[in-house]
């Protein structure tokens, strides 16, 4: 759900004041090669064009300066940026309130792909197929996840513009104690080395953590884990699946044995008191209260700003036992970019989205300075690319066929996640009697607040 | 006739703005509770549906409703009369004759001036696991502190500070019914042999009924509309995930109402679940002005 969005927001802006601002100095962009993509036949009155994006603070400079690039592509469009009010709560809000008011910018920047769905079906955003065609871009450019929230019931009325993916960093001296020589690949191995990691206070609480495993720790939710069960949120026919998929139970199941193993109020307590230094230099895994940790790709920007010492590395999630082949797939999800129903230019919004989304003299340096994944294959193998090499696992993942969004996009938003949320919360604490009739329930509510949003 | 018309004009910039901006969207609010409305396609008529899911009245319940219900009631039956009591108390010393009273005035009216955004940041901050106020108390041996806004059984309780800090607009009110107690009535309580409990039982007490009174209104109608503080508390600032964090234990009924609206665009339930906190604080200042000529004394009449 939000997490994407405050990601960007706060772990963004965060970085910013770090190192690399140097980056800016990249920014400008100017040696892309000319107009060649363009369409032929291309009207070129100098015309202003708006857009409206959330990058605040220094990435805000980086962004407009990058942006310039543009301008220095299209001479003849001049690009007038607008930002939103509160990029975290309000993208959608003056999505739907400038459209609705047929006043809209001619294109939108948004951290929010919960609401592609709302978008695409009710056609707020506009279907960029036939741009698409016309200038030869296919979804394959970028990679097939780019599908999961860009693209809903056919429609492909959004692009990426860089993104946040999932992975497993681990600290290598801790796992270097305990003698461990590889991360691990399965469920298994994850739970055998989260308990050889764990370091208990002689009253039995816990001083340092093998892996947490419960919802919301981080960016990781119950969803994270089951995926790499393979289980579906939603049946062939649109049902939730909670109950049905038999992979929510089995990594519910394996979630509680490691809770149980550290003991509830243990783990709890350990939650408790670090969860809230996530965006600090306090931060559990930077400073080896946790040995390993489910987080995003910004993270490797953090740890050089805050803990350059930290000797760690990346790795895909572990997978199921029995579901190998999702070794490498997490979820991954970012900023989009799109032009909206009743866009005053849209011809040279097109351009504009188009810049954003595909060209590496945006993508490389944005990536660069922001430390996101860059979305396309051409700006994720350009040589100009500076990040760390434990970035790669995320690069890696964004192109793995079985990513995907999460929770998936609904004509209604991602609401429906908090239940999925709360009652894994439950379940831990071990507040569920009976899994499965739980999860029965769960279905049961997940579908209630879905046709609460659902036009009657 | 042109009399009128020149009231009219003068009264004009009032009714119209009370029409645009209070009985229009209240009369369309009520109508969008009836509907299903998402603000992208025009509102439709699905009668009491909205209400019968909130209650769960022949179907389904929204499972949060009632989460909400519970944690407003919580802070409404705490946060009220600590209020009242932190009020008074401190109105009561800040009326003795002292030197530098104005200074202390000041200094304890001064936090009800900050915004209730900036208030309760300061309290996440100050709460912190880690922060300031339980490095103090770890200082103190033999207490573990409490997480606060990271622990949902503290969570609430955390808020409670933010409230009392806030408390210098009712200190200002105390201290003007205080000031307003005839001296009469404590000289002829003092010949009659009575303690300062006793002064403060059958004298201020009683005096003050009209302000608590008051305060009480007040602070049920804040209470049912309770928001700013935990949207904050409950957001990233301190760490959680989503509004109503740790745990749902500050999911308030306005934040739910909130998230209906603006996050999940249930315009129609939202709309709904307002008109039912509406008639809620109807029913409620109704009861506590009906008891109230059992327990609020006016002046004037003397002591009976």
């Amino acid at each position: 759900m939000k997490v994407h969005t405050r990601i960007r927001r706060w772990g963004g802006a965060l970085l910013l004041l770090g190192a690399t601002v140097a980056a800016a100095g990249c920014g400008g962009g100017g040696d892309s090669g000319g107009a060649s993509s363009g369409p032929l036949k291309v009207d070129k009155t100098p015309v202003t064009i708006t857009l409206r994006h959330p990058w605040t603070g220094d990435e805000k400079k980086i962004f407009e300066q990058t942006l310039q690039g543009f301008h220095d592509k299209y001479p003849w469009i001049t690009v007038k940026t607008i930002g939103y009010p509160d990029s975290d709560t309000f993208d959608q809000q003056i999505v739907i309130k400038t459209i609705n008011a047929g006043d809209p910018p001619d294109a939108f920047l948004s951290f929010g792909p919960d609401y592609v769905g709302q978008y695409c079906s009710s056609g707020l955003w506009q279907d960029l197929s036939t741009y698409m065609k016309r200038d030869n871009i296919s979804i394959d450019d970028f990679a097939q996840a780019a599908l999961t929230y860009t693209n809903f019931d056919g429609k492909q009325c959004a692009l990426p513009s860089l993104t946040d993916s999932f992975g497993l960093y681990y600290n290598k001296d801790l796992f270097a104690k305990a003698g461990i020589t590889a991360p691990p690949k399965t469920m298994t191995e994850l739970m055998d080395d989260a308990k050889k990691l764990t370091q208990r206070n002689p009253d039995g609480s816990i001083k340092v953590a093998g892996f947490v495993p419960l919802q919301d720790w981080g960016q990781q939710g119950i969803s994270d884990l089951a995926r790499m069960w393979g289980a579906q949120w939603f049946d062939d026919s649109g049902k939730p699946a909670f109950a049905s998929d038999p992979n929510w139970a089995a990594a519910m199941q394996w979630q509680k044995e490691l809770v149980d193993w550290y003991g509830y109020d243990n783990i709890a307590k350990f939650f408790q008191s670090y969860n809230g230094n996530e965006f600090s230099a306090s931060n559990a895994l930077e400073t080896g209260k946790v040995a390993m940790m489910f987080d995003g790709e910004w993270r490797t920007a953090f740890i050089k700003r805050e803990h350059p010492e930290l000797n760690y590395d990346t790795a895909f999630m572990p997978a199921a036992d029995s579901d190998p082949n999702l070794y490498g797939a997490a979820r991954v999800g970012g900023t989009i970019v799109g032009i909206p129903k009743g866009s005053p230019h849209p011809d040279q919004a097109w351009l504009l989205v188009k810049y954003l989304s595909h060209d590496p003299a945006y993508l490389v340096p944005m990536a660069n300075a922001v430390g996101n994944v860059p979305t396309t294959a051409e700006s994720a193998g350009s040589p100009d690319l500076a990040l760390p090499p434990q970035f790669h696992t995320f690069i890696d993942v964004w192109n793995n066929a079985d990513s995907s969004f999460s929770p998936p996009l609904t004509p209604s938003g991602a609401g429906y996640a908090k239940l999925l949320s709360d009652f894994d919360n439950k379940w831990v604490a071990g507040k569920v009697s009976d899994l499965q009739s739980g999860l029965t329930t769960l279905d049961s509510d997940v579908e209630n607040q879905l046709q609460l949003g659902e036009a009657p | 006739m042109r009399k009128y018309a020149f009231v009219a004009l003068l009264l004009s910039p009032w009714i119209i703005g009370f029409l645009a901006f209070q009985l229009i969207p209240m009369a369309l609010s009520f109508y969008y509770s009836f509907t299903h409305y998402d603000i992208i396609s025009s509102p439709k008529w699905i009668g009491l549906s909205n209400y019968k899911f909130m209650f769960g009245i022949g179907g389904a319940q929204d499972p949060y409703y009632m989460t909400g219900v519970k944690n407003t009631l919580w802070i409404i039956a705490f946060g009220v009369p600590l209020r009242i009591a932190t009020g008074m108390a401190t109105a009561m010393l800040l009326t003795r004759p002292r030197r530098g009273t104005n200074v202390y005035r000041t200094l304890f009216f001064m936090p009800s001036v900050a915004p209730r955004v900036g208030a309760a940041l300061v309290f996440v901050y100050l709460l912190n696991p880690i922060g300031p106020f339980n490095q103090l108390l770890d200082a103190v041996p033999g207490i573990s502190p409490p997480l606060w806004f990271g622990d949902p059984q503290w969570a609430k309780p955390a808020l409670l500070f933010v409230g009392i800090w806030g408390v210098g607009d009712a200190i200002v009110l105390y201290m003007a019914g205080l000031l307003n107690i005839p001296k009469q009535l404590y000289e002829a309580i003092a010949i009659e042999g009575a303690n300062a409990w006793q002064r403060f039982r059958h004298v201020t007490l009683p005096m003050l009924t009209p302000v608590i009174f008051f305060s009480l209104i007040i602070g049920v109608i804040d209470g049912f509309q309770y928001f700013d503080q935990a949207y904050i508390a409950s957001g990233p600032a301190s760490g959680n995930h989503d509004l109503g964090d740790p745990q749902n234990s500050l999911l308030f009924y306005g934040i739910w109402l909130y998230e209906q609206a603006f996050r999940y665009f249930h315009m129609g339930y939202a709309a709904a679940m307002a008109w039912v906190m509406f008639v809620a604080i109807m029913i409620c200042t109704a009861v506590l002005l009906l008891t109230s000529k059992r327990w609020v004394h006016y002046g004037g009449g003397g002591l009976s």
